[in-house]
Protein backbone atom coordinates (compact mmCIF):
# COMPACT_ATOMS: atom_id res chain seq x y z
CA UNK A 1 0.00 0.00 0.00
CA UNK A 2 1.48 3.26 -0.73
CA UNK A 3 2.11 6.05 1.89
CA UNK A 4 -0.97 8.31 -0.10
CA UNK A 5 -3.44 5.37 0.57
CA UNK A 6 -3.03 4.81 4.34
CA UNK A 7 -5.39 6.77 6.62
CA UNK A 8 -4.26 7.39 10.45
CA UNK A 9 -5.70 5.39 12.61
CA UNK A 10 -6.95 6.61 15.37
CA UNK A 11 -10.89 6.74 15.16
CA UNK A 12 -13.28 8.80 17.08
CA UNK A 13 -14.69 5.52 19.50
CA UNK A 14 -13.60 6.49 22.98
CA UNK A 15 -11.89 3.39 25.17
CA UNK A 16 -13.74 3.60 28.48
CA UNK A 17 -11.76 1.20 30.44
CA UNK A 18 -8.59 3.45 29.39
CA UNK A 19 -9.90 6.39 30.26
CA UNK A 20 -10.53 4.95 33.41
CA UNK A 21 -7.04 3.86 33.80
CA UNK A 22 -6.10 7.58 33.23
CA UNK A 23 -7.86 8.92 35.60
CA UNK A 24 -6.56 6.48 38.30
CA UNK A 25 -3.15 7.12 36.90
CA UNK A 26 -3.70 11.19 37.66
CA UNK A 27 -5.12 11.03 41.36
CA UNK A 28 -2.08 8.57 42.27
CA UNK A 29 0.32 10.94 40.61
CA UNK A 30 -1.02 13.54 42.40
CA UNK A 31 -0.93 11.14 45.52
CA UNK A 32 2.39 10.98 45.34
CA UNK A 33 2.72 14.47 44.93
CA UNK A 34 0.68 15.20 48.32
CA UNK A 35 2.80 12.60 49.74
CA UNK A 36 6.37 14.35 48.68
CA UNK A 37 4.86 17.98 49.20
CA UNK A 38 5.90 18.53 52.81
CA UNK A 39 9.58 17.17 51.74
CA UNK A 40 9.98 20.66 50.04
CA UNK A 41 10.24 22.21 53.15
CA UNK A 42 13.93 21.04 53.89
CA UNK A 43 14.95 23.70 51.41
CA UNK A 44 11.93 26.24 52.11
CA UNK A 45 10.58 26.33 55.59
CA UNK A 46 8.52 29.26 55.00
CA UNK A 47 6.13 28.24 52.71
CA UNK A 48 3.01 25.63 53.40
CA UNK A 49 3.11 22.00 53.37
CA UNK A 50 1.28 22.01 50.33
CA UNK A 51 3.06 24.44 48.66
CA UNK A 52 4.40 22.05 46.15
CA UNK A 53 0.81 19.76 45.69
CA UNK A 54 -0.78 23.65 44.33
CA UNK A 55 2.36 23.73 41.76
CA UNK A 56 1.38 19.83 40.63
CA UNK A 57 -2.30 20.82 40.19
CA UNK A 58 -1.31 24.10 38.74
CA UNK A 59 0.43 22.57 36.03
CA UNK A 60 -2.24 19.64 35.39
CA UNK A 61 -4.73 22.36 35.02
CA UNK A 62 -2.20 24.25 32.11
CA UNK A 63 -1.68 20.94 30.35
CA UNK A 64 -5.70 20.69 30.32
CA UNK A 65 -5.67 24.02 28.99
CA UNK A 66 -3.07 23.33 26.41
CA UNK A 67 -4.94 19.99 25.58
CA UNK A 68 -8.08 21.42 25.17
CA UNK A 69 -7.27 24.80 23.32
CA UNK A 70 -5.08 23.12 20.25
CA UNK A 71 -8.86 21.33 19.54
CA UNK A 72 -10.17 24.80 18.47
CA UNK A 73 -6.83 25.90 16.18
CA UNK A 74 -7.34 25.36 12.69
CA UNK A 75 -5.04 23.02 11.66
CA UNK A 76 -4.90 22.21 7.75
CA UNK A 77 -1.27 20.51 7.07
CA UNK A 78 0.20 20.09 3.84
CA UNK A 79 -3.32 19.87 1.71
CA UNK A 80 -4.25 23.25 3.00
CA UNK A 81 -0.35 24.96 1.73
CA UNK A 82 -2.37 22.86 -1.92
CA UNK A 83 -5.66 24.70 -0.85
CA UNK A 84 -7.15 21.66 -0.90
CA UNK A 85 -8.33 21.80 2.95
CA UNK A 86 -8.96 24.72 5.21
CA UNK A 87 -6.93 25.80 7.86
CA UNK A 88 -3.43 27.11 8.21
CA UNK A 89 -0.83 24.96 6.41
CA UNK A 90 0.95 23.47 9.28
CA UNK A 91 1.06 21.09 11.30
CA UNK A 92 -0.68 20.71 14.99
CA UNK A 93 2.78 20.55 17.18
CA UNK A 94 3.99 23.56 15.14
CA UNK A 95 1.13 25.72 15.78
CA UNK A 96 0.28 25.01 19.10
CA UNK A 97 4.11 25.45 20.24
CA UNK A 98 4.05 29.01 18.23
CA UNK A 99 0.73 30.03 20.08
CA UNK A 100 1.79 28.62 23.71
CA UNK A 101 5.40 30.20 23.78
CA UNK A 102 4.03 33.47 22.23
CA UNK A 103 1.89 33.45 24.75
CA UNK A 104 4.66 32.15 27.51
CA UNK A 105 6.88 34.73 26.42
CA UNK A 106 4.07 37.67 26.99
CA UNK A 107 3.33 35.83 30.31
CA UNK A 108 6.43 36.12 31.20
CA UNK A 109 7.25 39.49 31.06
CA UNK A 110 4.37 39.97 33.79
CA UNK A 111 5.38 37.37 35.72
CA UNK A 112 6.03 39.47 38.64
CA UNK A 113 3.11 41.20 38.69
CA UNK A 114 1.08 38.09 40.21
CA UNK A 115 -0.38 35.26 38.85
CA UNK A 116 -3.93 36.53 37.38
CA UNK A 117 -2.51 39.16 35.59
CA UNK A 118 0.21 36.96 34.37
CA UNK A 119 -2.34 34.06 33.26
CA UNK A 120 -3.96 36.73 30.89
CA UNK A 121 -1.52 38.33 29.38
CA UNK A 122 -0.60 34.88 28.36
CA UNK A 123 -3.33 34.22 27.07
CA UNK A 124 -3.54 37.38 25.21
CA UNK A 125 -0.25 36.67 23.70
CA UNK A 126 -1.49 33.52 22.70
CA UNK A 127 -4.90 34.58 21.25
CA UNK A 128 -2.96 37.93 19.29
CA UNK A 129 -0.19 35.57 18.02
CA UNK A 130 -2.80 33.25 16.75
CA UNK A 131 -4.89 36.44 15.28
CA UNK A 132 -2.44 37.57 13.48
CA UNK A 133 -1.51 34.23 11.83
CA UNK A 134 -5.35 33.44 10.62
CA UNK A 135 -5.68 36.87 9.25
CA UNK A 136 -1.87 36.78 7.35
CA UNK A 137 -2.91 33.04 6.68
CA UNK A 138 -6.18 33.99 5.05
CA UNK A 139 -4.57 37.25 3.07
CA UNK A 140 -2.33 34.84 2.01
CA UNK A 141 -5.29 32.26 0.44
CA UNK A 142 -7.46 35.41 -0.93
CA UNK A 143 -5.19 37.58 -2.22
CA UNK A 144 -1.99 35.09 -3.32
CA UNK A 145 -3.77 32.11 -3.78
CA UNK A 146 -7.38 33.19 -5.33
CA UNK A 147 -9.35 30.84 -3.50
CA UNK A 148 -12.55 32.23 -0.96
CA UNK A 149 -13.01 30.49 2.24
CA UNK A 150 -15.42 27.64 2.67
CA UNK A 151 -15.72 25.02 5.09
CA UNK A 152 -16.32 21.75 4.10
CA UNK A 153 -17.54 20.04 7.29
CA UNK A 154 -20.66 22.47 7.69
CA UNK A 155 -23.17 23.85 5.16
CA UNK A 156 -23.19 26.92 7.17
CA UNK A 157 -21.23 28.61 9.20
CA UNK A 158 -22.29 28.04 12.96
CA UNK A 159 -21.46 32.19 13.47
CA UNK A 160 -22.25 34.24 10.68
CA UNK A 161 -24.74 31.43 8.82
CA UNK A 162 -23.36 32.34 5.45
CA UNK A 163 -23.80 29.34 3.69
CA UNK A 164 -20.59 27.53 1.95
CA UNK A 165 -20.65 25.07 -0.40
CA UNK A 166 -21.56 27.45 -2.98
CA UNK A 167 -17.70 28.68 -2.49
CA UNK A 168 -16.16 25.41 -2.02
CA UNK A 169 -14.43 23.86 -4.90
CA UNK A 170 -15.07 20.32 -6.42
CA UNK A 171 -12.88 17.90 -5.02
CA UNK A 172 -11.58 19.23 -2.17
CA UNK A 173 -12.36 19.41 1.92
CA UNK A 174 -12.88 22.80 1.87
CA UNK A 175 -10.09 25.67 1.75
CA UNK A 176 -9.18 29.19 3.10
CA UNK A 177 -9.69 29.67 6.62
CA UNK A 178 -13.92 30.63 7.77
CA UNK A 179 -14.77 32.52 10.06
CA UNK A 180 -15.95 30.01 12.56
CA UNK A 181 -12.16 28.51 12.10
CA UNK A 182 -10.52 32.45 12.48
CA UNK A 183 -12.41 32.54 15.80
CA UNK A 184 -11.70 29.03 17.18
CA UNK A 185 -7.93 29.81 16.17
CA UNK A 186 -7.73 33.08 18.41
CA UNK A 187 -9.74 30.74 21.26
CA UNK A 188 -7.16 28.15 21.19
CA UNK A 189 -4.17 30.46 21.42
CA UNK A 190 -6.04 32.00 24.45
CA UNK A 191 -6.16 28.50 25.69
CA UNK A 192 -2.66 27.53 25.11
CA UNK A 193 -0.86 30.86 26.36
CA UNK A 194 -3.13 30.62 29.10
CA UNK A 195 -2.26 27.51 30.03
CA UNK A 196 1.85 27.60 28.87
CA UNK A 197 1.84 30.66 31.37
CA UNK A 198 0.23 28.89 34.18
CA UNK A 199 2.66 26.18 34.26
CA UNK A 200 5.54 28.41 33.94
CA UNK A 201 4.63 30.96 36.85
CA UNK A 202 3.50 27.72 38.94
CA UNK A 203 7.31 26.02 38.60
CA UNK A 204 9.03 29.69 39.03
CA UNK A 205 7.18 30.13 42.15
CA UNK A 206 8.03 26.68 43.26
CA UNK A 207 11.92 27.25 42.05
CA UNK A 208 12.13 30.57 43.47
CA UNK A 209 11.39 29.20 47.02
CA UNK A 210 13.27 26.14 47.28
CA UNK A 211 16.54 26.46 44.82
CA UNK A 212 18.60 29.43 46.99
CA UNK A 213 17.83 26.37 50.01
CA UNK A 214 18.52 23.67 48.20
CA UNK A 215 21.92 25.13 46.17
CA UNK A 216 22.90 27.48 49.20
CA UNK A 217 23.39 30.67 47.48
CA UNK A 218 21.11 33.93 47.79
CA UNK A 219 17.11 33.81 45.83
CA UNK A 220 19.29 37.39 43.51
CA UNK A 221 21.94 34.30 42.42
CA UNK A 222 18.87 31.90 41.70
CA UNK A 223 17.06 33.57 39.69
CA UNK A 224 18.61 32.51 35.80
CA UNK A 225 18.69 28.99 37.73
CA UNK A 226 14.85 29.33 38.04
CA UNK A 227 13.69 30.97 34.66
CA UNK A 228 15.53 28.74 32.64
CA UNK A 229 14.68 25.55 34.21
CA UNK A 230 10.96 26.66 34.93
CA UNK A 231 11.18 27.48 31.05
CA UNK A 232 12.28 24.51 30.05
CA UNK A 233 9.73 22.19 31.79
CA UNK A 234 7.25 24.58 30.28
CA UNK A 235 8.47 23.91 26.90
CA UNK A 236 8.86 20.60 27.70
CA UNK A 237 5.12 20.00 29.29
CA UNK A 238 3.92 22.35 26.34
CA UNK A 239 5.93 20.24 23.54
CA UNK A 240 4.13 16.60 25.08
CA UNK A 241 0.86 18.23 25.46
CA UNK A 242 0.44 19.60 21.53
CA UNK A 243 1.73 16.35 20.25
CA UNK A 244 -0.68 14.22 22.10
CA UNK A 245 -2.99 16.18 20.91
CA UNK A 246 -2.21 16.09 17.80
CA UNK A 247 -1.84 12.33 17.85
CA UNK A 248 -5.70 12.73 18.90
CA UNK A 249 -6.78 14.52 16.23
CA UNK A 250 -4.68 12.95 13.72
CA UNK A 251 -3.33 15.69 11.45
CA UNK A 252 -5.62 17.95 10.53
CA UNK A 253 -9.40 19.77 11.85
CA UNK A 254 -11.08 22.91 11.06
CA UNK A 255 -11.97 24.15 14.17
CA UNK A 256 -14.92 23.79 17.04
CA UNK A 257 -17.08 22.58 14.33
CA UNK A 258 -15.53 20.37 13.33
CA UNK A 259 -16.55 16.11 13.78
CA UNK A 260 -13.25 15.59 15.12
CA UNK A 261 -13.64 18.55 17.75
CA UNK A 262 -15.72 15.63 19.96
CA UNK A 263 -12.66 13.81 20.45
CA UNK A 264 -12.32 16.59 23.51
CA UNK A 265 -12.22 14.21 26.55
CA UNK A 266 -9.59 11.92 25.20
CA UNK A 267 -7.72 14.92 25.33
CA UNK A 268 -8.10 15.82 28.57
CA UNK A 269 -7.54 12.85 30.06
CA UNK A 270 -4.16 12.62 28.17
CA UNK A 271 -3.32 15.56 28.93
CA UNK A 272 -4.11 15.37 32.56
CA UNK A 273 -1.62 12.20 32.89
CA UNK A 274 1.29 13.40 30.88
CA UNK A 275 1.04 16.84 32.82
CA UNK A 276 0.81 15.03 36.40
CA UNK A 277 3.71 12.75 35.63
CA UNK A 278 6.19 15.75 33.56
CA UNK A 279 4.85 18.28 36.99
CA UNK A 280 5.62 15.47 38.91
CA UNK A 281 9.10 15.11 38.02
CA UNK A 282 9.56 18.82 37.83
CA UNK A 283 7.97 19.35 41.45
CA UNK A 284 10.93 16.12 42.34
CA UNK A 285 13.89 18.06 41.39
CA UNK A 286 13.67 20.32 44.66
CA UNK A 287 12.84 17.68 46.77
CA UNK A 288 15.95 16.33 49.40
CA UNK A 289 17.07 13.00 47.83
CA UNK B 1 -5.48 -0.66 12.67
CA UNK B 2 -3.05 0.87 11.06
CA UNK B 3 -1.40 0.22 7.97
CA UNK B 4 2.12 0.08 7.65
CA UNK B 5 3.38 1.71 4.93
CA UNK B 6 6.78 1.07 4.19
CA UNK B 7 9.09 -2.13 5.74
CA UNK B 8 12.71 -2.29 5.94
CA UNK B 9 13.72 -4.39 3.26
CA UNK B 10 17.47 -5.53 4.44
CA UNK B 11 19.72 -3.33 6.29
CA UNK B 12 20.53 -3.67 9.96
CA UNK B 13 17.85 -4.89 12.21
CA UNK B 14 16.33 -1.95 14.93
CA UNK B 15 16.90 -4.06 17.59
CA UNK B 16 20.62 -3.84 16.58
CA UNK B 17 20.56 -0.68 16.25
CA UNK B 18 18.90 0.30 19.26
CA UNK B 19 21.55 -1.86 21.62
CA UNK B 20 24.41 -0.49 19.85
CA UNK B 21 23.38 3.40 20.41
CA UNK B 22 22.41 2.80 24.01
CA UNK B 23 25.53 1.02 24.73
CA UNK B 24 27.67 3.76 22.28
CA UNK B 25 25.80 6.68 24.10
CA UNK B 26 26.42 5.19 27.86
CA UNK B 27 29.97 4.71 27.27
CA UNK B 28 30.32 7.73 25.82
CA UNK B 29 28.47 9.75 28.35
CA UNK B 30 30.40 7.73 31.04
CA UNK B 31 34.02 8.58 29.28
CA UNK B 32 33.03 12.60 29.86
CA UNK B 33 33.90 11.31 33.53
CA UNK B 34 37.17 10.86 32.79
CA UNK B 35 37.26 15.01 33.21
CA UNK B 36 36.96 14.38 37.28
CA UNK B 37 38.95 12.03 37.50
CA UNK B 38 41.88 13.51 35.60
CA UNK B 39 41.21 16.99 36.98
CA UNK B 40 40.69 18.28 33.26
CA UNK B 41 37.91 19.30 30.57
CA UNK B 42 39.51 17.27 27.50
CA UNK B 43 37.34 14.99 27.06
CA UNK B 44 34.35 16.90 26.85
CA UNK B 45 33.77 15.90 23.90
CA UNK B 46 33.05 12.54 24.39
CA UNK B 47 29.68 14.64 25.14
CA UNK B 48 29.02 14.96 21.27
CA UNK B 49 29.85 11.45 20.71
CA UNK B 50 27.16 10.23 22.81
CA UNK B 51 25.00 13.20 21.25
CA UNK B 52 25.77 11.55 17.69
CA UNK B 53 25.04 7.97 18.59
CA UNK B 54 21.74 8.12 20.25
CA UNK B 55 20.72 10.79 17.59
CA UNK B 56 21.52 7.93 14.60
CA UNK B 57 19.59 5.53 17.14
CA UNK B 58 16.83 8.58 17.52
CA UNK B 59 16.08 8.67 13.87
CA UNK B 60 15.88 4.86 13.51
CA UNK B 61 13.09 4.75 15.99
CA UNK B 62 11.12 7.58 14.19
CA UNK B 63 11.47 5.79 11.30
CA UNK B 64 9.85 2.43 12.49
CA UNK B 65 7.73 5.01 14.27
CA UNK B 66 6.13 6.77 11.34
CA UNK B 67 6.48 3.86 8.78
CA UNK B 68 2.61 3.62 10.55
CA UNK B 69 0.67 6.83 8.59
CA UNK B 70 0.40 8.68 12.48
CA UNK B 71 -0.67 11.14 10.26
CA UNK B 72 1.10 14.36 12.61
CA UNK B 73 4.23 14.83 10.28
CA UNK B 74 7.59 13.40 11.51
CA UNK B 75 8.73 16.36 13.39
CA UNK B 76 6.27 15.73 16.01
CA UNK B 77 7.85 12.68 16.71
CA UNK B 78 10.90 14.88 17.24
CA UNK B 79 9.37 17.49 19.64
CA UNK B 80 7.69 14.72 21.90
CA UNK B 81 11.47 13.21 22.50
CA UNK B 82 12.69 15.86 23.32
CA UNK B 83 9.53 17.27 25.33
CA UNK B 84 9.60 14.43 27.37
CA UNK B 85 13.61 13.84 27.68
CA UNK B 86 14.52 17.68 29.12
CA UNK B 87 11.74 16.53 31.92
CA UNK B 88 13.91 13.46 32.85
CA UNK B 89 17.17 14.39 32.17
CA UNK B 90 17.10 17.76 34.85
CA UNK B 91 15.45 15.88 37.47
CA UNK B 92 18.60 13.11 36.44
CA UNK B 93 21.31 15.51 36.61
CA UNK B 94 20.45 15.84 40.48
CA UNK B 95 21.98 12.43 41.14
CA UNK B 96 25.63 12.66 40.82
CA UNK B 97 28.29 10.05 38.56
CA UNK B 98 24.31 8.15 38.08
CA UNK B 99 22.89 10.55 36.25
CA UNK B 100 23.08 8.87 32.66
CA UNK B 101 21.99 5.80 34.07
CA UNK B 102 18.87 7.37 36.23
CA UNK B 103 18.03 9.45 32.85
CA UNK B 104 17.61 6.00 31.24
CA UNK B 105 15.06 4.64 33.70
CA UNK B 106 13.20 7.71 33.96
CA UNK B 107 13.18 8.60 31.03
CA UNK B 108 11.58 5.10 29.33
CA UNK B 109 9.22 5.33 32.67
CA UNK B 110 7.49 8.56 30.86
CA UNK B 111 8.15 7.40 27.57
CA UNK B 112 6.33 3.91 28.80
CA UNK B 113 3.27 5.93 30.40
CA UNK B 114 3.12 8.12 27.12
CA UNK B 115 3.50 5.53 24.71
CA UNK B 116 0.24 3.94 27.03
CA UNK B 117 -1.39 7.20 26.94
CA UNK B 118 -1.29 7.98 22.80
CA UNK B 119 -1.87 4.22 21.89
CA UNK B 120 -4.58 3.33 24.74
CA UNK B 121 -6.29 6.72 25.99
CA UNK B 122 -6.37 8.51 22.66
CA UNK B 123 -7.00 5.42 20.61
CA UNK B 124 -3.84 5.63 18.15
CA UNK B 125 -3.24 1.62 18.28
CA UNK B 126 -0.33 1.64 16.79
CA UNK B 127 1.76 -1.45 17.68
CA UNK B 128 5.31 0.28 17.60
CA UNK B 129 4.02 3.11 19.39
CA UNK B 130 4.62 2.10 23.17
CA UNK B 131 8.19 0.83 22.47
CA UNK B 132 9.05 4.06 20.04
CA UNK B 133 7.77 6.53 22.58
CA UNK B 134 9.90 5.26 25.19
CA UNK B 135 13.17 4.50 23.14
CA UNK B 136 12.38 8.28 21.89
CA UNK B 137 12.43 9.88 25.63
CA UNK B 138 15.60 8.01 26.54
CA UNK B 139 17.24 9.29 22.92
CA UNK B 140 15.61 13.21 24.15
CA UNK B 141 17.16 12.91 27.63
CA UNK B 142 20.63 11.29 26.63
CA UNK B 143 21.29 13.63 23.59
CA UNK B 144 21.10 16.74 25.93
CA UNK B 145 23.00 15.13 28.71
CA UNK B 146 25.72 14.74 25.84
CA UNK B 147 24.95 18.19 24.97
CA UNK B 148 25.77 18.89 28.50
CA UNK B 149 28.61 17.26 28.82
CA UNK B 150 30.05 18.56 26.05
CA UNK B 151 29.56 22.21 26.63
CA UNK B 152 30.08 22.13 30.28
CA UNK B 153 32.10 19.32 30.71
CA UNK B 154 30.41 17.22 33.15
CA UNK B 155 26.64 16.12 33.69
CA UNK B 156 25.98 16.50 37.00
CA UNK B 157 23.39 19.48 38.36
CA UNK B 158 25.68 21.57 40.18
CA UNK B 159 27.78 21.41 37.21
CA UNK B 160 25.36 22.73 34.65
CA UNK B 161 23.92 25.58 37.37
CA UNK B 162 27.53 26.91 38.21
CA UNK B 163 30.20 28.52 36.41
CA UNK B 164 32.93 30.64 37.11
CA UNK B 165 33.70 34.28 35.81
CA UNK B 166 36.97 36.07 36.13
CA UNK B 167 36.82 39.32 37.09
CA UNK B 168 40.19 41.57 36.64
CA UNK B 169 42.59 38.53 37.92
CA UNK B 170 39.87 37.47 40.63
CA UNK B 171 37.57 33.88 39.89
CA UNK B 172 34.22 34.96 41.19
CA UNK B 173 31.46 32.09 41.54
CA UNK B 174 28.20 33.47 38.55
CA UNK B 175 25.16 30.92 38.19
CA UNK B 176 24.25 33.28 35.02
CA UNK B 177 27.17 31.44 32.70
CA UNK B 178 26.08 28.10 32.98
CA UNK B 179 24.05 25.50 30.89
CA UNK B 180 20.80 25.97 32.74
CA UNK B 181 21.21 29.47 34.03
CA UNK B 182 22.76 30.88 30.53
CA UNK B 183 19.79 29.50 28.55
CA UNK B 184 22.01 26.93 26.70
CA UNK B 185 19.69 23.88 27.16
CA UNK B 186 16.96 25.90 25.19
CA UNK B 187 19.56 25.65 22.38
CA UNK B 188 20.95 22.25 22.91
CA UNK B 189 16.94 21.45 22.64
CA UNK B 190 16.20 22.59 19.23
CA UNK B 191 19.71 21.31 17.78
CA UNK B 192 18.78 17.72 19.16
CA UNK B 193 15.09 18.20 18.35
CA UNK B 194 15.87 19.55 14.64
CA UNK B 195 18.86 16.76 13.99
CA UNK B 196 16.38 13.83 15.26
CA UNK B 197 13.52 14.56 13.47
CA UNK B 198 15.00 15.58 10.14
CA UNK B 199 17.08 12.90 8.63
CA UNK B 200 13.49 10.57 8.23
CA UNK B 201 11.63 13.71 7.14
CA UNK B 202 14.39 14.48 4.55
CA UNK B 203 14.81 10.68 2.98
CA UNK B 204 11.71 8.96 3.38
CA UNK B 205 9.92 7.87 0.57
CA UNK B 206 10.30 4.77 -2.42
CA UNK B 207 13.74 5.25 -2.28
CA UNK B 208 14.71 5.28 1.25
CA UNK B 209 17.61 3.78 2.57
CA UNK B 210 18.75 2.89 5.80
CA UNK B 211 22.27 3.61 5.49
CA UNK B 212 22.02 6.99 3.89
CA UNK B 213 19.63 8.07 6.50
CA UNK B 214 22.02 7.24 9.26
CA UNK B 215 24.81 8.81 7.81
CA UNK B 216 22.53 11.52 7.28
CA UNK B 217 21.83 11.37 10.74
CA UNK B 218 25.19 11.07 11.31
CA UNK B 219 26.16 14.62 9.62
CA UNK B 220 22.97 16.32 11.40
CA UNK B 221 24.58 14.90 14.48
CA UNK B 222 27.99 16.56 13.89
CA UNK B 223 26.72 19.20 12.54
CA UNK B 224 25.09 20.51 15.87
CA UNK B 225 28.17 18.98 17.76
CA UNK B 226 29.95 21.85 15.77
CA UNK B 227 27.63 24.59 17.17
CA UNK B 228 27.74 22.78 21.08
CA UNK B 229 31.48 22.87 20.82
CA UNK B 230 31.37 26.45 19.98
CA UNK B 231 29.15 27.31 22.66
CA UNK B 232 31.72 25.32 25.44
CA UNK B 233 34.23 28.17 24.85
CA UNK B 234 32.10 30.25 27.29
CA UNK B 235 32.12 27.32 29.83
CA UNK B 236 35.23 25.42 29.73
CA UNK B 237 39.21 26.14 28.85
CA UNK B 238 39.73 26.87 25.12
CA UNK B 239 41.75 23.96 24.57
CA UNK B 240 38.90 21.54 25.35
CA UNK B 241 36.88 23.24 23.52
CA UNK B 242 39.43 23.15 20.57
CA UNK B 243 39.69 19.87 20.54
CA UNK B 244 35.59 19.12 20.54
CA UNK B 245 35.20 21.48 17.66
CA UNK B 246 38.10 19.77 15.94
CA UNK B 247 36.64 16.38 16.32
CA UNK B 248 33.08 17.85 15.56
CA UNK B 249 34.86 19.50 12.18
CA UNK B 250 36.45 16.36 10.83
CA UNK B 251 33.37 14.25 11.90
CA UNK B 252 30.86 16.03 9.61
CA UNK B 253 33.31 16.57 6.36
CA UNK B 254 33.68 12.46 6.73
CA UNK B 255 29.97 12.09 7.26
CA UNK B 256 28.60 15.02 4.85
CA UNK B 257 31.54 13.43 2.06
CA UNK B 258 30.09 9.72 2.63
CA UNK B 259 25.98 11.10 2.14
CA UNK B 260 26.90 12.85 -0.86
CA UNK B 261 28.40 9.35 -2.47
CA UNK B 262 24.99 7.74 -0.87
CA UNK B 263 22.95 10.38 -2.64
CA UNK B 264 24.84 9.89 -5.67
CA UNK B 265 24.73 6.31 -5.52
CA UNK B 266 20.93 6.21 -4.98
CA UNK B 267 20.04 9.20 -7.13
CA UNK B 268 18.70 7.66 -10.82
CA UNK B 269 21.17 9.99 -12.60
CA UNK B 270 23.80 12.77 -11.37
CA UNK B 271 24.60 15.88 -13.35
CA UNK B 272 27.09 18.29 -12.32
CA UNK B 273 25.40 21.35 -13.23
CA UNK B 274 26.76 24.32 -13.17
CA UNK B 275 25.80 27.72 -12.05
CA UNK B 276 23.24 29.38 -14.64
CA UNK B 277 25.64 30.91 -17.38
CA UNK B 278 25.42 34.86 -18.35
CA UNK B 279 24.19 35.22 -21.77
CA UNK B 280 26.16 37.41 -23.74
CA UNK B 281 24.17 40.85 -24.80
CA UNK B 282 21.50 40.98 -22.16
Amino acid sequence: MSAVAAKPAAGGAMNPTAMAVGVVMVLILLGIGYVVSPMVLTYAPTVSPTFALMALIGVVIGGVLIGFGTHFVPVGGAPAAMGQAPGIATGVAMLAAGAGLAGLFGGAWAAEQGLVVAVVTGGIGGGLMMAITCMMVNFVYVFGMGIPSASGKVANDPITGDSQAEYKSQGTEGHGLPFVSFVGGVIGGLLGGAGGTLIYIELLSLYEETLPGMMQITSAQVMPIAVSAAGMFAVGLFLVNAVLTAYNITGTIEGPHDPKFKRWPRAIVASAVASALCGLVAVLIVVPL
Amino acid sequence: MSVKVEVIEGGVPHNNILAAGLVSTLVCLYLTYLNVLTNTELFSFFGGLAVVAALIWGSHTIKVLCSYGIGTGVPSAGMIAFGSGVIAMLLATRFGMLAPIVALVLAAVIGLILGYVSNNILNMKIPAMVQALTEMAVVGALTLMGFAALITGGFTFAELTSGAISVMGMTLPTYQQSFIGGGLIAVAFLLGAIAIQHPFNATLGPGWKQDRMLMLTAECGFLSMIVGAVMSFALISAGSAVIALLVAIIGWVYTYQQYMEMSKRDAAAWLDAKPIPDVEGH
